[in-house]
């Protein structure tokens, strides 16, 4: 037996001799599967600015619209010959060149809307535009395939929508150790004994028990199980850092979790853009670099997928206060090293037919990618999660 | 009126009772507590924050508001939280406690959010005034509310571009439930909502030359209508008092329908659409009081905290704190999810947000401390403990809570009658087995310990 099973092992039979017949089902399901593929999502909060994030260098419109705010052509990391990245994104240029990113252009829905809190409603719940839902796409993906709560991990203080089931529900955690403390009284490992299947059952009460002992028995799976592993790289010293830290903790100890959940906030650059998006850039691009790493030498990033996304990109003119309002369609990556089509997966769209409001328009729906990943990476049924049949896609 | 029936009432019409209360009405028949219960609701006071600033700065059209944009939004985000705070403070101590139950009801039916405090308020406050009233007339108002007009764009609403928004949402969440129309009738229906505006005040105005004037066919009638026109076709569906008397089934009495009950309830909302009346009849009702409906549903966060708040008062020194506590709880007043509200039931309850329920009462009013278990642990280890919490969670619950209004609220309770005054259901055998190995210090301790049992989660 090695020794990270043997830890897993001891740390669950501890506590397996009064624990009630589901969770004996549930701890089991930990002990058994390893080295499945996973998702990192990754969130950028406000909506991101896509046409400064991948640059259409040679594009007259582009520097005719922002005349303050354009990337010089010469300081543009180029990728292809006509488009290139933000000066700040050298560290995710360095993955592009080892064909460990796809940039899919264009990204969607169609009717967008522009508000914040509709458009990243609609991304997490993977609804149409005109249709409203209580339970998100990975929320749905742990009703149908998730066996317990941490089969899909938001690093957060508290869970978003989009990992919220209709009867079953993620878990959010900033790190180890906080969700695990505030389990951790001796009270509720006392409520916790001689529990029995008929009281576990009763309908509202017996949720309420089986909940907390759910939840309890979570935090002390993730605690000890990713205690045993600490990461050798430096993060960037910033939240995103730290959440890109503790992910890959989580994912080099082989934590069964198949989706993590992180984000970035501060997007939203109405004003004065430049130095924001190009800290925000910087901070994003470094962090998901020393993340690869990490997971490379972890030997787990081969199984890893990373999709970072942004409710909207951002109006093709900039407004007059040197930054850009809310707009439509974006740019967004996927990484790995199990890519098809690593590069760019196709052309922006042109900026000479633009919608009403002066957007891009869409042309890949962001459900397509999510069934992609969903019936291509994690193997489940999309169709099921999504409500809907959606186009496969050919990155993975 | 029984002990048990009084307190299932005022938990479900309120917050919960606290002993002097209970003990008073318990000398009355269930009609009379009833009726006391609902006069008390007669009157609204409105919940109102000074907006004179606000005002000043939007001025009297766009022109006047646009160079201080900025700063209506700042005010405005401030405004809000101080809003949230006040309503929280108002459902601890209401004088209209019927009126404010209800409003929180409605606030997750006629789901609605603004970036202007202004119509935020209005629009608050719109909730607070029909909660009682006539559903119709509740209906029409919300519809020309601006804060409404814009969160689903009938402000966009334009004879030459209908915008569908509204007239989808009106009949999906707020009068009849999804399959229950048709995408025509959506379409048709919008087209008598075209026109719907308001100034910068918030006052409604009717566009009539964006406004759709022709005919409209609408659940099989055909003829130039308007909105309120709409309104009062969709009411005549007996589907319409079904869904609300449904919801609210679900909401006061129990998260299962009860089809005869409900059927019942339908009966007397239809006829004038009563909201009041309706209410009235459900806590009248002999099944309303029946086991399985007491103590079998799962408290939202608010009720849950504004039900700790009422047996030991809680202040918080920083109210961005008490914002954040809602956002771990899971409900954030004024700032809901999406149109669709809160799901509410189960789906309150996750991995976060029972540890947090279960803790959270020691960590507001004990500096986490729940008791001195069977563990044996010392005193130096509590001690311990208690210093681990304060550094890690002290500073984010800058709280000071009332322990001699619980004192003597509760100074002629028995220790062994307090659970019956905390749990709303029977303490479950495993967890009455456990206290009873516990020593009980005092009322104060046992409170807490009773506060940290999932079955303190039920109301």
């Amino acid at each position: 037996m090695d020794r990270r099973k043997f830890l897993k092992q001891s740390s669950l039979a501890s506590s397996l001799f009064f624990v009630p017949s589901f969770v004996k089902a549930f701890e089991n399901v930990a002990s058994s599967s390893l080295g499945y593929k996973r998702l990192v999502i990754i969130q950028l909060s406000g909506g991101n600015d896509g046409l400064n994030t991948v640059v259409p260098f040679q594009n007259d419109i582009y520097y005719k619209e922002r005349a303050s705010l354009s990337i010089a052509k010469s300081d543009v990391l180029k990728l292809t010959d006509d488009l290139g990245l933000h000066p700040s994104l050298a560290p995710l240029n360095r993955l592009y060149d080892q064909g460990y990113l796809t940039i899919i252009n264009n990204v969607g829905y169609p009717n967008p809307n522009r508000s914040h809190f509709r458009s990243m409603d609609i991304w997490q719940t993977a609804a149409d535009s005109n249709e409203y839902s209580q339970s998100g796409w990975i929320g749905r993906y742990i009703d149908y395939y998730g066996e317990t709560p941490y089969s899909a991990i938001q690093i957060d203080e508290s869970l978003s929508l989009a990992m919220k089931g209709e009867t079953k529900n993620g878990i959010a955690t900033q790190d180890a150790q906080t969700l695990f403390n505030l389990s951790r009284d001796p009270y509720f490992k006392n409520l916790q004994q001689h529990q029995n299947d008929t009281h576990l059952s009763e309908h509202n009460l017996g949720y309420l028990y089986k909940s907390m002992i759910e939840a309890h028995t979570s935090a002390k799976y993730i605690y000890e199980t990713s205690k045993t592993v600490s990461s050798q790289k430096e993060y960037p010293n910033n939240k995103f850092g730290k959440q890109l830290k503790t992910t890959a903790q989580f994912i080099n100890s082989h934590l069964n979790t198949k989706v993590y959940y992180a984000s970035l906030n501060g997007f939203d650059t109405h004003v004065n853009q430049g130095p924001t998006q190009k800290r925000l850039l910087n901070q994003y691009a470094k962090g998901i670099e020393t993340f690869v790493q990490d997971l490379k030498a972890g030997g787990t990033f081969d199984d890893t997928l990373i999709l970072t996304f942004s409710e909207f990109g951002r109006r093709v003119k900039q407004n007059a206060s040197s930054g850009t309002d809310h707009g439509t369609a974006n740019n967004l990556f996927i990484i790995g090293n199990q890519l098809k089509k690593p590069g760019i997966y196709n052309k922006l769209a042109s900026l000479d037919s633009l919608d009403s409001n002066g957007d891009l328009k869409f042309e890949i729906d962001f459900r397509t990618i999510y069934a992609t990943v969903l019936k291509k990476w994690l193997e489940v049924n999309d169709k099921k999660i999504l409500n809907k049949s959606f186009k496969q896609l050919n990155f993975i | 009126m029984k002990h048990k029936h009084i307190q299932h009432l005022y938990r479900r019409m309120g917050f919960g009772i606290l002993p002097d209360n209970l003990e008073k009405l318990s000398k009355l028949k269930r009609k009379e507590v009833v009726n006391t219960l609902f006069k008390a609701s007669k009157n609204t006071t409105l919940l109102e924050l000074d907006t004179s600033e606000l005002k000043r700065l939007m001025g009297d059209s766009y022109i006047s508001a646009k160079p201080n944009i900025q700063k209506i939004q700042k005010l405005s985000r401030l405004s809000t939280q101080k809003l949230n705070h006040a309503w929280i403070e108002r459902l601890t101590n209401p004088k209209e406690l019927v009126r404010e139950k209800m409003t929180l009801f409605w606030a997750n039916h006629f789901v609605c959010e603004d970036n202007n405090f202004l119509y935020t308020q209005n629009f608050h406050n719109t909730l607070r005034k029909h909660a009682l009233g006539n559903f119709r007339d509740f209906v029409v108002a919300v519809s020309k509310q601006a804060a409404m007009t814009k969160y689903l764009n009938t402000k966009q609403n334009k004879k030459e571009k209908p915008n569908e928004n509204f007239a989808r949402e009106l009949m999906e969440l707020f009068t009849l439930g999804v399959g229950h129309y048709t995408e025509q009738d959506i379409k048709e229906s919008a087209k008598a909502f075209t026109g719907y505006s308001h100034n910068m005040q918030g006052d409604f105005v009717f566009r009539r030359r964006v406004h759709h004037q022709g005919q409209k066919t609408f659940f099989g009638k055909t003829g130039n209508f308007n909105g309120d026109d709409i309104i009062d076709i969709i009411l005549e569906q007996k589907r319409c008092a079904e869904f609300i008397c449904e919801k609210i089934y679900r909401y006061f009495v129990n998260d299962t329908l009860n089809n005869s009950h409900v059927q019942a309830m339908i009966e007397v909302f239809y006829k004038n659409y009563n909201i009041e009346q309706l209410m009235h009849f459900v806590c009248s009702s002999n099944w309303f009081y029946n086991e399985e409906n007491i103590g079998t549903k799962i408290k939202s966060p608010i009720e849950f905290l504004v039900g700790i708040k009422t047996i030991v008062p809680v202040a918080f020194k920083n109210k961005r704190q008490l914002l954040n506590l809602q956002r771990l709880l899971g409900q954030i007043l004024l700032d809901p999810p999406n149109v669709a509200g809160w799901k509410g039931g189960q789906n309150w309850i996750d991995s976060n947000t029972i540890t947090l329920r279960l803790k959270l009462p020691s960590l507001l009013l004990n500096s986490s401390y729940i008791s001195n278990s069977r563990t044996e642990e010392t005193d130096d280890q509590i001690e311990e403990k208690k210093q681990f919490f304060k550094r890690n969670y002290g500073r984010r619950f800058n709280v000071e809570s009332n322990w001699n209004y619980f004192n003597q609220q509760f100074r002629n309770v028995n220790m062994n009658e307090l659970d019956s005054h905390i749990l709303a259901c029977n303490m479950s055998q495993v967890a009455r087995g456990y206290l009873n190995t516990l020593e009980k210090v005092s009322k104060q301790e046992y409170c807490i310990q009773l506060m940290s049992l999932p079955e303190y989660q039920m109301c």
